[in-house]
């Protein structure tokens, strides 16, 4: 399960990063670690980019990004 | 005070007296870095500091925005210097190089860490980071009211206590705490034992790979140690940055393996992971020892605002009517201004000056050169005053209240397909009022590709000024359907914005889309004072950078229409000769007129002086000897046509739903031009010139808004050919092809 994957109001957990480099970098610094809890908020209106809660604020991100980023669901 | 300290402010003072060292650490001016994350408020306390003292430019050799500020406070000199706004030291935005590069060589005194108070946890993640540089450091808890409000407490002592550095509660837009902040910052650079902030511990194991990697380098690399802050050129080399490593020729990767091996066999082989898990550890750590929130979290405003600005079928409505609201803000409310300026500059102004100069017996040339040289000429730069201060309020309102990064939301996947960022609709969007406005508010745009990306498509936006050329045009050959001709050049101009992107997408700006992560941040109603300071900074750099170019462009074609001396007909100026040379190159798109071509060079003052100097070769007005108003009439006019724009730019905004400034106004009778256009076009020879108009090179001043937002004239250059090309492939396709067809011939 990735996050790009959950639904809006679905928790979860992330469990790894796949992505490299910069991206992977600004993941970390935006405090996208593993065994941080995260929740999806929101779809953008045309279906990307989503918004999710972590770290008690708002990210957003493409699609493509979250693709990388897996999780465990936890509710 | 620590040695190396006092080695560096010996350093700094080279030069100075020998007793500069005994002299009073207050005496010296104390240079303060303010660092801090993007929507922390940090622009908004500098703001609130510094105020009309702050200056504007650029960091050297990119155009991400430099303010400083040298002031006093309390019988203290104190320079401010903002860094970007960054929520990491990483080595991979322009951002972030820029705020580390700073701080690693010019070494300021202090560094004032600006935190968001309700938004601890990431905003102390920075401050691990900024604490590694071993640089005293003050913290500014900003947005501290609103965290109360929140019912958050902080406890601050504990909060200094464990990081070993002074905080203080501010709130920036109420101003409170400025004071108490500024007095932290000469304490702070007064006490010898509070400079250097305590290292935070990192762990065992990566301490121990620290303690290793040191030793090592104490072997035959001692000498970086005089170059960086110890703890941070030990943690970079640790990480592998690829940017220390580049800069210090650090080539002894076998140190740093025999360092990272047991810290890698403990948590695993990905160092960037190990040491985002610890410095955020450290932040979380902290944030749960000082914070202390309510129990049960309230569904804060924005979530409420965000629930109806974001939602799935309200998104784009209310994204599209808060675009409708901030163009015709923009233009509505601004033209009457513009207009007013450029009246003023044709009429009193002018007449002011023949009257002067007739007095002291100067040569009529220089009455010539004067009216339309050089009144034109600051004149048509002061035009563009109104949009510009209008567009960066608004811009900077946009980005202050936390709106533009849901409008980069909702947008981005239409945008990302042509390969944009959702933050470029704006500035296209501005660009169909004028492009100038569009260039510049293309600095919403972090990543250095996509800002020029946007700013290469933002000339096929079909301006304002180009309007006056289809509607003589489109009036005089297709009355009827005029309508339909002229939103047809629009449509054709975003067709072609939406292929080149994808064109540029995959040739010039191959290779990976930028980075979109983006931080959704809490509404907030940014400071008026804060608003305005930043909107007049931005005027100002326009009036004094672009302005005093496109002066000198001026100038130089007045010189170009003109010379030679005594020059009767336009098509005998270098101008005019210019246009025949160029005639034959225009021929195969149907216009290979000198007449045509003298008009387009024009044209590349301002699209709309094409219709004026058509209507010179054309339909050139007989001279009527010019009356001059006397001077106390010409002094009314000026105030009464000012009430005029005044209640004009009101009642744009009010009276109508649509864009007023948009539509086209027939200030002067064109008939005569229309009428004597007929003689060298047809329908689709006018179709065809529309469209040139349309494409052809950008107009000056966006050529020096391109210079000045992306400090070369690279992305000029590449627009330059592209849209000629463009042009004149596009013209000619449909001139030849309606040819063939019969079409309007």
């Amino acid at each position: 399960m990735n996050l790009a994957g959950l639904k809006p109001g679905q928790k979860g957990r992330i469990t790894s990063i796949g992505s490299v480099g910069p991206l992977k970098r600004r993941l970390l610094d935006m405090g996208v670690l593993v065994g941080e809890p995260v929740k999806v908020e929101k779809v953008a209106p045309m279906g990307d980019p989503i918004e999710v809660r972590i770290k008690s604020y708002s990210l957003s991100l493409r699609k493509s990004e979250a693709e990388a980023i897996g999780v465990e669901v936890s509710e | 005070m620590s040695s190396q300290l006092c080695e560096r402010i010996e350093t700094k003072e080279e030069g100075a007296s020998l007793g500069a060292n005994l002299q009073p650490v207050e005496k010296r001016t104390i240079t303060v870095a303010v660092a801090g994350n993007p929507n922390c408020g940090k622009s908004t306390l500098i703001n609130a500091i510094a105020g009309s003292r702050l200056q504007v430019g650029n960091w050297a050799g990119v155009t991400v925005e430099k303010k400083e500020a040298s002031f006093e406070f309390r019988g203290n000199r104190i320079r401010l210097v903002d860094l970007p706004g960054t929520y990491s030291l990483s080595p991979y935005t322009q951002e972030e190089i820029i705020a580390r590069d700073y701080l690693v060589h010019e070494r300021p005194d202090l560094i004032v860490n600006v935190v968001d108070s309700t938004n601890l946890e990431r905003n102390l993640y920075l401050t691990v980071q900024i604490l590694e540089l071993g640089i005293p450091v003050v913290l500014a808890l900003n947005i501290f009211d609103e965290a109360k409000a929140k019912g958050f407490t902080i406890d601050v002592a504990a909060l200094q206590q464990m990081l070993g550095v002074v905080a203080v509660p501010t709130s920036a837009i109420k101003k409170s705490g400025l004071d108490e902040l500024l007095q932290a910052v000469l304490d702070t650079a007064r006490q010898p034992e509070r400079r250097a902030p305590r290292a935070l511990n990192y762990g065992v194991d990566i301490e121990a790979a620290l303690e290793m990697l040191s030793r090592s380098l104490q072997g035959g690399h001692a000498g970086l140690f005089k170059q960086y802050p110890k703890r941070w050129l030990l943690l970079k080399l640790l990480e592998q940055d690829p940017r220390m490593v580049e800069e210090t020729g650090y080539a002894d990767r076998q140190a740093v393996e025999v360092a990272l091996s047991h810290l890698k066999s403990a948590h695993g082989d990905d160092i960037e992971s190990i040491m985002a898990e610890a410095r955020y550890g450290l932040a979380s750590g902290l944030t749960r020892e000082v914070l202390e929130k309510p129990e049960f979290r309230q569904t804060e405003l924005t979530e409420k605002i965000d629930r109806i600005v974001l939602n799935r079928f309200l998104g784009i409505p209310i994204f599209l009517a808060a675009m409708w609201l901030v163009f015709k803000l923009t233009f509505d409310l601004s033209k009457p201004f513009g207009d007013w300026i450029g009246d003023m500059a044709a009429g009193p102004f002018k007449h002011w000056a023949t009257t002067l100069i007739t007095a002291v017996g100067a040569p009529d040339w220089t009455i010539s050169l004067a009216t339309e040289g050089v009144i034109s000429g600051v004149g048509f730069v002061l035009a563009f005053v109104p949009v510009i201060f209008l567009m960066m309020f608004f811009i900077t309102f946009l980005e202050g209240s936390g709106y533009m990064a849901r409008a980069a939301f909702v947008m981005d996947r239409a945008m990302h397909s042509i390969g944009l960022h959702g933050k470029s609709f704006i500035p296209m969007l501005l660009g169909f009022g004028c492009n100038v406005p569009g260039i510049y508010a293309t600095r919403t745009l972090e990543n250095p590709r996509d800002k020029a990306l946007t700013a290469l498509l933002i000339p096929l936006m079909s301006c304002g000024a180009r309007l006056p050329v289809y509607v003589v045009f489109a009036g005089a050959f297709f009355a009827a359907s005029s309508g339909t001709v002229i939103w047809s050049l629009y449509v054709l101009g975003i067709a072609l914005a939406i292929a080149m992107g994808m064109i540029f997408k995959k040739t010039l700006f191959r290779g990976d889309a930028p980075i979109f992560i983006m931080e959704l941040p809490p509404y907030r109603m940014p400071s008026f004072h804060s608003l305005c300071l930043h909107t007049w900074e931005k005027g100002k750099h326009f009036l004094v950078k672009a302005g005093t170019y496109i002066f000198a462009v001026s100038i130089i074609v007045w010189f170009l229409l003109n010379l030679p001396w005594g020059v009767q007909h336009k098509q005998d100026s270098y101008l005019g000769k210019a246009g025949q040379a160029v005639a034959p190159a225009l021929a195969p798109l149907g216009f290979g007129t000198w007449q045509a071509a003298s008009s387009l060079i024009t044209g590349v003052i301002a699209k709309e002086i094409v219709v004026g100097t058509m209507g010179e070769i054309y339909a050139p007005k007989k001279e009527e000897a010019q009356k001059i108003p006397p001077f106390m009439e010409d002094a009314k006019e000026v105030a009464v046509s000012f009430g005029k724009a005044v209640q004009e730019s009101i009642g744009n905004v009010t009276s109508t739903f649509g864009i007023s400034s948009l539509a086209p106004d027939e200030k002067e009778d064109r008939s005569s031009l229309k009428s004597a256009l007929h003689q060298d076009f047809t329908p689709l020879k006018a179709y065809a010139f529309m469209v040139f108009v349309l494409l052809y090179m950008p107009c000056m001043v966006v050529a020096f808004a391109m210079r000045q937002e992306f400090g070369s004239w690279k992305w000029f250059g590449v627009a330059f050919l592209y849209q000629t090309a463009l042009a004149w492939g596009m013209v000619c396709l449909i001139y030849q092809a309606g040819s063939l067809l019969g079409l309007g011939v």
